[in-house]
């Protein structure tokens, strides 16, 4: 009988090899589709989340309200119903209408922002309070002192985080089935749909994403050897 | 007007209830070495960055040079451009090379273009015997040679006042040396300098005068000689008996 389970099993890998070898070509298309989306998506919340993560520090009170507003409220609801208010609410209240590309880039991008926003605040509050002191010592204003001095620190330490932001998009882009993007787990559903082989295929597909991360974590390691300062441990650490 | 390079009024400062200076009063002449002393927590530190600001004081006046600190209309960044500052941790850029944390400053506060500015750093480096390091980043140094290079980046601003805030308290016992016989070059070259310290030895061999400041008032005020072999105040002898027992 364990014979026959294993010889089972074999069969069943080689099937499953031959059946999805065919349907590569067709996920490596959604996959592409997932990997754009999710870059811009981090792009985007990159820019927002610089400028909203250095505005909650600004020492200015109506531009930290500004960003601790929009922090809070796209941080407090959920993805989805955000995506079905750009896809779905928006071209109705105001007539703009974006395609689902479009609405998952955006929508993902916003996202993302808010919780940049957040790691570019938590890095610039990890830098010690006596790099400010000293470059107001030198007679830098405080902007002076956080484009020279604190800014560029922080990012560094941040990197970490920025790439497991990263990661985190191309996973969440799989929530676009909802509108209807063809990125990489809307084309295993079509396979499965088809062939009725739904284990198999969303297997594959979860092996794929595994890939795609990897790869990513892989890349985040060069750029922090990169951006490393010479005598310090880490990308940014202290001594 | 004399030749004043500081002078401190009657300052005051409290965080909160406590009570950190309680009305000093202090006077420091052009090319004066003045060492201040006292345990921790008795304000030292306090009153060098009310100096310069760092940290803004309830009341009381201070003038820098005749130009008044604490007038609201007086531009910070014209006192701080001719007041060098050495921190107890150095605060060098980390990420920027040895050369770059001098000439920042020159070429974005003092105007100086790039050349100039890093002539000016490689003097100054020379001045403190690490010209060698300048394309190093600091993380690649030791402690004293981090604070020589701070010290480097206060003297590149020639600026008329230095305050060091416990320079070589953060170093490691075999360190200290060269950062102290530093300091004495700078002060024997006629720097006006005030100098929060607990080395014994500095302020004996350098120092003008030595200050004694506890629970925020200067209680003592006397020449090095006066000060350590025949001090007045109760509490002086016994912070120096402490301070000499631990060497």
């Amino acid at each position: 009988m364990p014979i026959d389970a294993v010889s089972n099993f074999f069969n069943w890998i080689v099937f499953v090899v031959n059946f999805m070898w065919g349907r590569i070509p067709f996920m490596l298309d959604g996959a592409k589709l997932t990997v754009y989306i999710a870059v811009m998506a981090f792009i985007l919340g990159n820019l927002i989340g610089i400028v909203m993560g250095i505005l909650r520090v600004s020492g200015v009170s109506i531009l930290e309200a500004i960003s601790t507003l929009y922090i809070e409220t796209i941080r407090g609801t959920p993805l989805v119903v955000q995506i079905l208010i750009v896809y779905f609410g928006i071209p109705i209240a105001t007539g703009i209408r974006f395609d689902p590309v479009m609405a998952g880039i955006l929508t993902m991008g916003l996202n993302s922002g808010a919780y940049q926003a957040e790691i570019v605040r938590s890095g610039i509050k990890g830098i010690p309070r006596g790099q400010l002191e000293a470059a107001e010592s030198l007679g830098f204003t405080y902007w002076q002192s956080m484009r020279y001095v604190i800014i560029p620190q922080a990012l560094r330490i941040v990197i970490p985080a920025f790439v497991n932001e990263l990661a985190t998009l191309l996973k969440d882009t799989s929530i676009l089935i909802i509108i209807g993007v063809h990125e990489l787990t809307r084309r295993g559903q079509y396979i499965a749909a088809w062939s009725y082989r739904y284990f198999e295929v969303y297997i594959t597909i979860a092996f794929i994403y595994l890939i795609m991360v990897l790869i990513v974590s892989r890349i985040a390691r060069l750029i922090e050897k990169k951006v490393r300062i010479p005598g310090l441990g880490v990308a940014g650490g202290r001594l | 007007m004399t030749d004043n390079i500081l002078v401190i009024e009657d300052l005051h400062k409290s965080y909160g209830d406590l009570k950190v200076l309680k009305g000093v009063s202090l006077k420091v002449t052009k090319g004066e070495t003045v060492v201040i002393m006292g345990p921790s927590g008795s304000g030292k530190s306090t009153l060098l960055r009310c100096i310069v600001r760092l940290v803004e004081p309830n009341s009381g006046k201070i003038w820098i040079d005749g130009v008044e600190v604490t007038d609201p209309k007086t531009d910070l960044k014209e006192i701080r451009k001719h007041v060098g500052f050495v921190f107890q941790q150095f605060n060098l850029f980390p990420h920027m090379k040895v050369i770059d944390n001098i000439t920042l400053a020159l070429t974005k506060v003092h105007g100086l273009d790039k050349e100039k500015a890093e002539e000016r750093a490689l003097k100054v480096l020379k001045k403190v015997g690490l010209e060698e390091k300048a394309y190093a980043y600091p993380g690649q140094l030791s402690g004293g040679q981090q604070q020589r290079v701070a010290i480097a980046r206060a003297l590149a601003i020639e600026p008329k006042l230095i305050l060091f805030d416990e320079p070589t308290s953060a170093l490691d016992p075999e360190l200290i040396g060269e950062v102290l016989i530093t300091m004495e070059e700078i002060a024997k070259e006629g720097k006006t300098m005030v100098v929060v310290t607990h080395e014994v030895d500095f302020a004996r061999e350098v120092a003008d005068r030595v200050i004694f400041i506890d629970h925020g008032k200067i209680l003592e005020e006397a020449d090095p000689e006066k000060f350590f072999t025949n001090p007045e105040h109760p509490r002086l002898k016994s912070f120096l008996k402490r301070l000499l027992e631990r060497v």
